[in-house]
């Protein structure tokens, strides 16, 4: 059975028709061709759909569309302001914090959730926000840079 | 060495040059690829092991309404592939021989439909016996997963032993094995085993197939080779290669699991059912464990005769790569790991067998290291102990028998390029390997390796200078991740004297862009590196043609620099490149265009000798490596604690410092999930734990502390000296955590992963061979 829901991403309001099994990364993806966000696993083990729910970073993958309704959504398309990436962005391009790329929206929107509440975060703090998203490639390293890189740019310290 | 002017852009560290579009979630992967009237693929596999297919019945699912098309394997031409010996079906004919092969596939309008249709397909299986154990299944009296291997079409330096399950048996034979080992005082004897994984990239399998009208197929597919795609789809449906068009989309990650065309195969032979609706196929998660190739699990015997003062005077090595139920490249695999497997070291007698061996499991295929881990891990622990029981400092016992400049190879080829010694000395230095003191249950370990390429390749590329001063280079070379696009761009900006940003590089198109081996085997800076240098300096040379005519000049005594092109010792004669392409801003160049064309294929290997593997040059190159490891272990709970890993690697010319520093960062990672966290289990050929919820890949929290470096000692034949990096730094990593870890409870475990469980039980046996107080 198909019903109407109302999703607000990125600070604006969509309706769009599924079926009420429709879970949230096949609406943003299919629904609203937000491919920003991406699959992984579909059963909330690799992080790679992470998008934020009212500032908190949820698997995408294990949230029903229609039960996404009434909350401020934000994908990776929503980060940039007014052309600008991101001080988030920047610091993955400046430091290197992604490889093949795959699971970076994910563990940027990681990163966002928590530099949004922490301003100052310890390595430990970062390590342990981007814990639930898998990376193949960098073992992390320079992700944890970049996110740090990040931390002071946007407390004003760079 | 090729290119040996002052470098501006190559050996710099510049910004990824593909970082824009993958920040922002722009980049489109194979998973995000999208067209209009697209169907959803869906793929039946078998649930047997081993059996004969008595009968296929699709009629059921083909009358299931929104079901557009349905095929089995009879519906491939030729349902014969392989990388090098063609023994694979896309889709089972008359026989399964692993749980999880493809029987049948269904397009269909959406996935419920496709799903639905599945379970409407009805196979009668007659089971099989089935064989498990690759030691098994050497044996002549094993059953035969394929009935006359000697039957398939196969390449150079593979030789399968007729009606066996031996796909590939190398011999090396170098000075007398005999008379070595009765030169030595010692001779130490040991067996390991090296576990399955899987790469895990996490982007999963995606393909879009199309048939246009003409006949011809388009296929959008995240592979690491679009062009051996192309040969692969050509010979499998009986078509030309202009027939077949393949496009790479952005790669969510490869590591040797994206090189095997099957996927693609299937969206094909569906696709020329639905009469020009494009299929889409995706494989899931358990998909990916159960059906596409996983690292060879590998038994390995080592035998080493070593003089009192540590010079090792014999090493014997077997081993036997379990390559699963088709070859997928297992015979090179245990080809290339098998000219490796006496370690980097001066040794004068050397014999090694390396067999790949069929069993009704899972395909094994490229890992990345291919092969080279798992006789490393065996034969690096080896060393360890080793010296351990000679009393003799493990690095010191590597640099007393480390290749060096001009040493002779096992296969008798004299090394050139050789830093390894470099690598030793760097890694240790930085780990901080002379400590006066260890805390209890603290270790540190060591492990060197030499890694080859696979050899006779070949790689093209086109260079476009555009008339506004720009330049674009067409290559069919695939970044999964790895950072040759950034690569690419400096050495060309590097020879046309243009900034990066000035550089734009294609899509793979084989429509468009020149054939390339593809983004494996470590190949890619120094082969591609090669053929882009090459066509950058064909382009450059058209441009100082132009220029000397403009500059009445001799184009001989012209040079082109920082975007200008002068006379050499009189540089205010010169015109800008963008001024010297003004008067053709609109007309478009007066010759056509600039265009440099390359092609890089090394000529010089040899293939091997059948009964001694004897070859002088079996490898473009080889590169070197040391990895040293800090580990704490927990005596209560047996859990291994990682602190530091440094690695040195030989590579020749670091064209890009920070991308190599990243590459080694990834393949540690790679390393320490397989030593210490990753698994695939089989029980009776199923994987039992086919998601990421079960195989645990390591996370942000279990990374220890990692200090990469670079010894570049120059390759003759190599981009600016450049030769290759990411396979060899996996190769180290399990046998310097397994020698830390022994350093810290004095035992060696010779069985990988190294879980808590084994870690108790050592020092359990430890404790019982100790005599009581």
């Amino acid at each position: 059975m198909k019903e109407v829901i109302t999703l607000r991403v990125n600070k604006e309001e969509y309706e769009i028709l599924v079926p009420a099994k429709r879970i949230l990364v096949h609406a943003l993806r299919d629904d609203l061709d937000l491919i920003g966000t991406k699959i992984g696993c579909e059963e909330g083990a690799c992080g790679t759909c992470t998008v934020l729910i009212d500032g908190k970073p949820v698997c995408s993958c294990l949230m029903l569309a229609r039960d996404a309704q009434g909350h401020e959504i934000t994908t990776i398309e929503g980060l940039m302001e007014d052309g600008k990436l991101h001080p988030i962005q920047q610091a993955f391009i400046d430091y290197g914090g992604f490889q093949c790329g795959y699971c970076t929206p994910g563990v940027i929107l990681s990163a966002k959730g928590l530099l949004d509440v922490n301003k100052n975060p310890t390595e430990e703090e970062i390590r342990l926000a981007i814990a639930g998203n898998l990376c193949r490639c960098t073992g992390y390293v320079k992700i944890v840079e970049s996110i740090a890189a990040a931390a002071e740019v946007m407390a004003g310290k760079t | 060495m090729r290119g040996e002017q002052a470098l501006t852009l190559v050996g710099k560290s510049i910004p990824r040059v593909d970082g824009f579009e993958k920040v922002t979630g722009q980049a489109i992967y194979g998973m995000d690829f999208k067209l209009p009237g697209m169907l959803c693929a869906k793929v039946l596999r078998s649930s047997h092991a081993h059996a004969r297919i008595v009968r296929i019945d699709t009629s059921p699912a083909r009358r299931l309404p929104g079901v557009r098309a349905v095929v089995t394997g009879k519906d491939v031409p030729l349902n014969l592939y392989g990388a090098v010996i063609k023994d694979t079906r896309f889709m089972a004919l008359d026989k399964v021989r692993y749980m999880g092969e493809a029987v049948a596939a269904v397009a269909a309008l959406d996935e419920e439909v496709a799903q639905e249709a599945l379970a409407l397909i009805d196979v009668e299986y007659q089971p099989l016996p089935a064989v498990f154990d690759p030691r098994e299944a050497v044996k002549p009296e094993a059953l035969l997963i394929h009935e006359r291997v000697q039957d398939y079409r196969c390449g150079p330096d593979v030789w399968p032993e007729p009606d066996s399950n031996i796909c590939q048996h190398l011999k090396v034979r170098k000075g007398n094995i005999e008379h070595g080992f009765a030169a030595a005082d010692f001779v130490f004897e040991d067996n390991y085993y090296d576990h399955r994984v899987q790469h895990c990239p996490m982007e999963p399998h995606a393909v879009v197939a199309k048939l246009e009208p003409s006949g011809r197929i388009i296929v959008w597919s995240n592979t690491q080779a679009p062009s051996r795609e192309r040969a692969g789809l050509a010979e499998a449906f009986g078509l030309p290669l202009s027939k077949i068009r393949v496009i790479g989309t952005y790669v969510g990650g490869g590591f040797g699991n994206k090189t095997f065309v099957v996927v693609e195969a299937l969206a094909c032979a569906l696709a020329l059912k639905t009469r020009g609706r494009p299929v889409k196929l995706i494989l899931t998660r358990e998909e990916i464990f159960c059906s596409t190739v996983t690292k060879h699990p590998c038994y390995v015997r080592v035998k080493t005769g070593v003089k009192k003062d540590g010079t090792f005077t014999a090493r014997e090595v077997t081993a036997i790569y379990d390559t699963g139920a088709y070859s997928e490249k297992g015979e090179w695999v245990a080809r290339n790991a098998g000219l490796a497997a006496a370690g980097p070291y001066k040794l004068a007698n050397i014999k090694i067998d390396s067999y790949c061996v069929y069993t009704n499991k899972v395909c094994s295929g490229p890992f990345r290291g291919f092969g080279d881990t798992q006789v490393t891990w065996a034969g690096e622990q080896q060393v360890d102990k080793i010296a351990r029981e000679l009393g003799i400092d493990p690095l010191a016992i590597r640099l007393l028998n480390a290749d060096e400049e001009g040493s002779k190879s096992a296969t008798g080829e004299v090394l050139k390029s050789v830093g390894l010694k470099q690598t030793l000395e760097q890694a240790t230095h930085n780990l901080g390997w002379t400590r006066n003191k260890l805390e209890p249950y603290q270790g540190l370990g060591l492990a060197c390796v030499h890694k080859n390429t696979n050899p006779g390749t070949s790689s093209g590329a086109l260079v476009m200078v555009h008339e506004d001063a720009t330049a674009s280079v067409l290559t069919s070379s695939v970044d999964s991740g790895q950072g040759c696009k950034t690569v690419i761009a400096q050495i060309a900006a590097e020879e046309l004297g243009l900034p990066v940003e000035a550089i734009s590089i294609s899509t793979p198109d084989t429509d468009v862009t020149p054939y390339d081996f593809g983004s494996v085997s470590s190949r890619t800076t120094f082969y591609m590196g090669n053929a882009v240098l090459e066509a950058a300096r064909e382009a450059r040379d058209r441009i100082l043609e132009l220029a000397g005519d403009q500059l009445e000049a001799n184009p001989a005594d012209l040079e082109l620099a920082h975007g200008r092109i002068f006379v050499r010792g009189n540089p205010e004669r010169g015109v800008t490149l963008f001024d010297l392409f003004l008067p053709h801003r609109h007309s478009g160049m007066r010759k056509g265009y600039v265009l440099g064309r390359g092609t890089y294929t090394s000529l010089n290997e040899k293939p091997l000798d059948r009964e001694t593997g004897q070859s002088p040059k079996p490898t473009a190159f080889w590169m070197y490596a040391t990895h040293a490891a800090e580990a704490r272990v927990d005596p209560e709970t047996g859990e291994v604690t990682l602190i530091k890993i440094a690695a040195a690697h030989d590579l020749g010319k670091a064209i890009n410092p920070a991308g190599c520093d990243a590459q080694v960062q990834g393949s540690i990672a790679f390393g320490v999930g397989s030593t210490l966290y990753e698994e695939m289990v089989l029980e009776a050929g199923k994987v039992v734990n086919p998601n990421l919820m079960d195989y645990m890949l390591p996370t942000s929290l279990d990374m220890p502390q990692l200090l990469p470096s670079v010894v570049e000692v120059g390759h003759e034949d190599g981009p600016y000296g450049a030769k290759g990096l990411a396979d060899a730094a996996i190769c180290p990593v399990p046998a310097a955590i397994g020698n830390a870890v022994a350093n810290a409870i004095g035992v060696w475990i010779h069985d990988s992963p190294i879980t808590p469980e084994k870690v108790l039980n050592a020092l359990r046996s430890k404790k019982e061979r100790q005599p009581k107080d």
